[in-house]
């Protein structure tokens, strides 16, 4: 427009208050779009699914201490009991929590051998009621039989010969097509075959941060073992209730074993990701400050800028310039000042995404994200000079004349 | 006392040569009131910055006080304007946060007095101009009058060689200018030596001698040569 | 007349508050920010053991697979085998060393009243305690008999105690673990190193254990084992098997005095893995390491990545809030310009008012850093809520923290202030002084 080069001229003569907002726009920029970039990759892990019926299930930990502790017929009856309890949808006996940050995992193989490539995944010690307690979908293949399952006993080296796995552990078996798994068998312990019988949608395993997370497997072993997890699923809404009366039934019932941290999928979920919450909330609120802190900045220098020429300004309109002429000349300014700190800005949020790429192993930013920043600040920094423009443009023009 | 020989002023704009001051020449002995005056433009303004020590010339030579001032580098001006001369503007020049005792105090700091001195020369220089009773207010609180009465102070608290004034009345309505003027002269009836710039003609013929500046020369006026009785 | 500076700092500074609220917010801002992150990464790198950390070492063989390196090669294993362990600990080599794991007990009280509990355990050598500097308020430590001749003893800490022994003196009294009788031989004070160095593979930052005692109950299954293990080959059955596997699952730590005891432990570490290539094992090449404390935290990597980040974050934010400044103080100071051409006329120096304007902006600059000290202790506070047991206890701002805040704060806004303030300075009294 017509002012652009007289406002560019004016500007260079004062460069200093100029590159003070551009560079404060720059780095508000670098920081903002990169804090948002972090915000929705730890928002996006938060949000994945585990495979489990997380509202209604909770575990607790069965320790054993008694001296002549019959493991077998204990746990049955056990498990038992808890199934028959009225609310109640199945329960099973398991040897690691989802997201819970410990638990086992193997390695696996295509073939035979103590050579071989392996896939690492997690993996879980169930019965044939685990579909059903965990909550997970069976996408093909079946169940284990009850006939299937076997007993466990403590440093046993031997496994099961039937699996069941999830999709992805499945697409890493078979990259082409993962629904060949079906029927297929691979090795674990370097030489001992097991049958994939069936493959899960989705189920998580114990680490959240782990590249392997989505893999697992689960095998048909009840454990004989001094210490391990009840998993239990109940109807809808009535998880809270049967809790307590869960825990009490099971700690009256044998005083030779500690029934403690009884604890919900949902409550698991949140101290899992509670890092990733935690951070999410500091980024926003370094988000929201910054843009604050050099909104504020704009206003002030804004302010003092104007109440410098305030004699140029009036004899301007003296001369014959609108309110809204004077406006726009302020926000020209800004425009422009804004463009040279949002291109500095953007080689700068580029520069410590590469950083933050390399440092936390994330997939580079998005254009779309960039844009967004810049078209942001440029907001931002209308918005903040918008006050001081108008008193700029109230400046009557008799102070044209006046001397004191 | 102030002696300019010859003191040529220029400017340099772009291509453009501006000679504000050409060949001017003024003695100023103690005990003296003189008054500067001339239309704009004619270069008053620029021997007021110049025998302020505020500027410095081009070629010359000006001897203040027995010195040569050509010689002095900023901290030695500053230190001859904070010792020799005492400024009374015609805007007065108050600093508006301060209240008047610490006004007339700023240049007594820049001395280095203790504070028991300092306190003696505000409260007597205050006295002097009757405005002893409200040290404590701020500026803002008095009239344009009493503001330029505290500058006058301020001047004087250092003890100058002479005072130097630029259109002490120009923002005073009649009555104030009277006042000031009155204290003025009775201030240079009590010794001290008055070097005053001001367009208004009929002001200058209350010094005791007035030089006209055109074009940056001198020429005394011959019209003033009696005072004109008020 | 540095009084009177002062003193015209604070009515400048009080005159204009909007302008100086603004500057000292945004000062405090991010300086409470810079603090709390660089708070939080100093806690965490801090040196747990000062005194002594240069001289106790952990040991890594490379035991691993020769097909499929550990760490993607970077490093050998973590752990070692209970083999190697004993191994090493039968040796006896370094002037003091210490076998451990982690593991978890139950407890039965001979009090009927009280329930039966499960405590974490650490089970470790004699020499762990002299090793660590774990103090004790009743007994000591066993003796390398004790280790050796797989004695039932047992330290406990003050809160267990507490809640056994009502806190008295308890040692030679009897308890129950697992099933069997220990004796109590000591009682450790509240002991909380931070990171807990000794044991950082399940959690840099964990508890200490709530009982020790001797490792060799691990191998005679009177304690059992929570730690981690990492298996590149299968065990075979039963726990023998497990104990002479390939597994590894146990730490070791050497006392080592002088920098040529580690050379000659080192040379003793190869010479020992040259030996067991003959019965087949460690295929590998050789890659033994002794680690000082600090250059074991360092290399796990203690420092949360995200803590560094949020860390880069702030400084850049402090630099933001000091650009801040800095335009906010070009604003006021060059609208002094008629004070500053005044004060030149009436005496002052260009470096006496210069010298003037930059208290003033260290005043500001020391308001900011006492602000950004009240936003780093919420900020502390915050990190806390919000990481909950990772960070208990970890960030509290000491003295140091605390005197560092007000300083980056005072010479930043000073640094902040130099433009500004010579731009000021260098004004003309002549055009000042004239009102047309």
């Amino acid at each position: 427009m017509i002012e652009i080069g007289l406002i560019v001229r004016a500007l260079l003569r004062n460069k200093i208050g100029a590159l003070l907002i551009a560079l404060q726009i720059a780095l508000t920029m670098t920081i903002m779009v990169n804090a948002i970039f972090m915000i929705q990759d730890r928002q996006s892990q938060m949000q994945r699914d585990s495979g489990l019926d997380e509202a209604n299930t909770f575990y607790l930990t069965n320790t054993v201490f008694g001296k002549d502790y019959n493991l077998q017929a204990e746990m049955q009856t056990d498990l038992n009991i808890i199934r028959k309890t009225p609310g109640v949808i199945d329960a099973i006996q398991i040897n690691a929590i989802p997201l819970s940050g410990g638990g086992w995992s193997m390695a696996l193989q295509h073939e035979p051998g103590d050579d071989k490539d392996t896939i690492g995944s997690a993996l879980y010690m169930v019965d044939d009621h685990a579909i059903n307690t965990l909550g997970v979908e069976l996408i093909a293949g079946s169940n284990f039989a009850p006939e299937d399952i076997e007993w466990r006993a403590s440093g046993q080296s031997t496994w099961p010969s039937k699996t069941i796995i999830t999709k992805a552990f499945a697409e890493q078996l078979y990259p082409d097509n993962w629904e060949t798994a079906l029927g297929k068998t691979f090795y674990i312990s370097q030489n001992q075959p097991m049958q994939v019988i069936g493959i899960m949608k989705t189920l998580q395993a114990p680490w959240n941060g782990w590249g392997g997370v989505e893999r697992s497997m689960l095998v048909p072993f009840q454990m004989e073992s001094q210490s391990s997890y009840y998993f239990i699923r109940t109807e809808s809404g009535r998880r809270d209730e049967l809790m307590p009366i869960i825990e009490k039934t099971l700690a009256e019932r044998n005083k030779e074993r500690i029934i403690r941290r009884v604890t919900t999928l949902e409550e698991t979920r949140k101290r899992s990701y509670r890092r990733h919450n935690a951070t999410n909330k500091i980024l926003t609120t370094v988000v929201i400050t910054l843009t604050l802190i050099t909104g504020f900045g704009i206003v002030g220098l804004a302010i003092f800028s104007i109440n410098r020429r305030t004699k140029q300004i009036g004899t301007r309109r003296a001369i014959g310039a609108t309110q809204w002429q004077i406006m726009r000349y302020f926000l020209v300014e800004n425009f422009l000042i804004s463009c040279v700190g949002v291109v500095i800005g953007i080689a700068g949020a580029i520069a410590l995404n590469m950083w933050l790429v390399k440092t936390f192993n994330l997939t580079p930013i998005g254009f779309e994200l960039i844009v967004f920043g810049a078209v942001a600040l440029f907001i931002v920094g209308q918005l903040a000079v918008l006050y001081p423009a108008k008193k700029a443009a109230l400046i009557p023009p008799a102070t044209a004349t006046r001397t004191v | 006392m102030l002696v300019m020989n010859n003191i040529n002023k220029t400017f340099q704009t772009g291509n453009i040569q501006t000679h504000a001051l050409n060949n001017f020449n003024l003695t100023v002995n103690e005990g003296d009131f003189v008054s500067v005056t001339g239309p704009s433009g004619s270069g008053k303004t620029t021997f007021l910055n110049i025998a302020g020590l505020l500027e410095t010339y081009t070629s010359g030579e000006f001897t203040l006080d027995g010195k040569d001032v050509g010689q002095l580098n900023d901290n030695g001006r500053s230190r001859m304007r904070n010792e020799k001369i005492g400024f009374v503007f015609q805007g007065f020049n108050l600093i508006p946060d301060l209240n008047l005792f610490d006004n007339v105090d700023v240049p007594l700091r820049y001395r280095g007095f203790d504070a028991k001195e300092r306190r003696r020369r505000i409260e007597e220089n205050l006295e002097r101009v009757g405005l002893a009773s409200r040290m404590k207010h701020l500026p803002s609180q008095l009239s344009g009058g009493q503001q330029q009465r505290v500058a006058i102070a301020r001047a004087l608290a250092t003890e100058p060689r002479f005072l130097l004034a630029d259109e002490p009345t120009g923002n005073l309505d009649s009555q104030m200018a009277q006042g000031v003027m009155t204290l003025l002269e009775e201030i240079n009836q009590q010794g001290t030596t008055i070097i005053m710039v001001t367009h208004d003609l009929e002001l200058a013929m209350r010094a005791s001698r007035t030089i006209q500046v055109k074009d940056g020369r001198v020429s005394e006026l011959d019209v003033v040569a009696e005072k004109v009785s008020a | 007349m540095f009084n009177y500076y002062l003193r015209l700092a604070r009515i400048s500074i009080l005159k204009h508050w909007g302008l100086s609220l603004l500057m000292i917010l945004a000062i405090g801002l991010g300086i409470g920010a810079t603090m709390t992150t660089v708070t939080v990464n100093y806690l965490m790198s801090a040196n747990p053991i000062p005194h002594k950390s240069e001289q106790l070492y952990y040991v890594q063989l490379d035991s691993w697979d020769v097909n499929d390196p550990f760490d993607e090669g970077q490093n050998p294993p973590d752990q070692l085998t209970y083999t190697d362990s004993t191994n090493l600990m039968k040796a006896k080599k370094a002037f003091r060393q210490n076998v451990q794991a982690q593991a978890y007990a139950v407890i039965e009280p001979n009090d009927p009243e009280i329930l039966p509990m499960i405590v974490n355990a650490r089970a470790n050598s004699a020499d762990f305690f002299a090793m660590f500097d774990v103090p004790f308020i009743y007994g000591n430590a066993w003796s390398n008999q004790a280790d050796d001749n797989k004695e039932l003893v047992v330290v406990l800490n003050k809160e267990t105690n507490e809640k056994i022994f009502g806190g008295k003196n308890s040692v030679g009294e009897s308890i129950r673990i697992d099933g069997n009788v220990f004796q109590v031989v000591g009682v450790i004070d509240h002991w909380q190193p931070k990171p807990r160095f000794y044991d950082i593979t399940t959690g840099a930052f964990n508890e200490t254990e709530e009982i020790f005692v001797p490792f060799n109950l691990i191998a005679e299954e009177k304690v059992r084992r929570s730690g981690n293990t990492n298996c590149w080959k299968p065990s075979g059955d039963g726990f023998e098997a497990f104990l002479a596997s390939e597994c590894i699952w146990t730490q070791f730590w050497v006392e080592l005095k002088t920098e040529q005891d580690k050379d000659d432990y080192l040379n003793f570490l190869n010479a020992y893995v040259e030996e067991q290539k003959q019965y087949g094992r460690f295929l590998r090449p050789i890659d033994n390491r002794l680690s000082t404390v600090t250059q074991w935290l360092e290399n796990q990597e203690v420092v949360a990545d995200d803590a560094r980040m949020m860390m880069t974050m702030s400084f850049m934010f402090l630099v933001v809030c000091l650009l801040n400044t800095v335009g906010l103080l070009l604003a006021k100071f060059l609208g002094k310009a008629p004070e500053i051409g005044l004060r030149q006329a009436l005496g002052a120096s260009k470096s006496t008012l210069f010298f003037q304007y930059i208290i003033e902006a260290g005043c500001i600059g020391i308001a900011g850093g006492l602000l950004g000290l009240f936003f780093a202790f919420w900020g502390l506070i915050g990190i806390e809520t919000l990481y909950g047991d990772y960070m208990q206890n970890l960030a509290t701002l000491d003295f140091n923290m605390m005197l560092l805040a007000i300083a980056i704060s005072f010479f930043a806004t000073i640094i902040a202030g130099i433009y500004p303030t010579w731009r000021a300075c260098k004004v003309q009294p002549s055009h000042q002084l004239k009102s047309q």
